[in-house]
């Protein structure tokens, strides 16, 4: 499925309503949406189901306003990073969740959890824009140009993200002798 | 580390734990809580409509389709294309302004 696919969905949602064509949207880009989320919460999949959910019913309700000047996937992460950081200012005392709750979370919701606990506890020592960077360009193959579209910030400051996102991640990887 | 080791180093490590996430009813229950808009489909009919009538009276009014055989070889082409052309455009460009909804920029 390429972006024309995308276009034409897109236009058959903002020009007739056509929920059909949304499912469709929805079905090809919820395993990276959510992917998205499920890191960026370090794990937590019902938070990270909800957040993409409510992602999707934004980009229904304001699909008239997507240009199409970037991808219709750069769009979509726009907004999961809008919603991701709307949702993170909202519950303050996210980054204070116990790690326990993490655990248990891990052990019972999901279902990658012990594979994943590493990448979890890797992403925990970067700092919320430096993971969301990070995340986009390794995990999401995003460019240096699109992370700066999805996070709005200059080129320069997505590029320093994924910089000291990297630095600090070799460094915490190498000590836990990941690569050895 | 080497800048191009340490990118090795991430791009294998984040490759190992990509997963793929099972839809297992996700799009679903999206598609159970969008709101509910109009159906906006008869757009396509009115339009359609107006055009075939607009050319079926332009065609007989003007005696095209009378002499259609010694008419229609002397049209320029780009005269076809613009009509053509002429209904989709005013049509999107009509939509556009009259229904176009400027909700919250994201």
């Amino acid at each position: 499925m390429s972006n024309t696919d995308d276009i034409r969905w897109v236009a058959q949602v903002a020009l007739l309503g056509d929920k059909t064509a949304f499912d469709k949207l929805t079905c090809k880009y919820q395993s990276s949406i959510r992917r998205f989320f499920l890191n960026l919460t370090v794990g937590d999949a019902p938070l990270s189901d909800d957040l993409a959910q409510e992602t999707f019913i934004k980009a229904y309700l304001n699909i008239s306003t997507f240009k199409g000047i970037s991808g219709f996937s750069t769009w979509l992460y726009r907004i999961a990073y809008n919603v991701f950081y709307d949702s993170a200012r909202a519950q303050k005392h996210y980054d204070d969740i116990d790690e326990q709750v993490i655990d248990n979370q891990h052990h019972t919701l999901n279902e990658f959890s012990a594979e994943k606990m590493d990448i979890y506890k890797a992403l925990k020592i970067l700092r919320k824009e430096e993971q969301t960077a990070v995340l986009l360009f390794y995990m999401e193959d995003k460019t240096h140009k699109e992370i700066a579209k999805i996070m709005n910030c200059p080129l320069g400051t997505a590029k320093t993200y994924i910089l000291k996102g990297k630095e600090k991640l070799s460094v915490y990887l190498t000590q836990a002798g990941y690569g050895n | 580390m080497e800048t191009n080791e340490t990118d090795n180093m991430l791009k294998g490590f984040f490759g190992e734990q990509k997963q793929e996430i099972a839809d297992n009813g996700f799009s679903k229950r999206v598609m159970r809580k969008l709101p509910e808009q109009a159906d906006r489909s008869w757009i396509v009919w009115v339009f359609a409509i107006i055009g075939m009538l607009t050319t079926l009276f332009l065609g007989f009014y003007t005696g095209l389709f009378q002499n259609a055989q010694f008419v229609l070889p002397r049209i320029p082409v780009y005269y076809i294309l613009a009509g053509v052309f002429c209904f989709p455009l005013v049509g999107t460009i009509g939509f556009y302004f009259t229904q176009n909804k400027h909700y919250r920029l994201i």
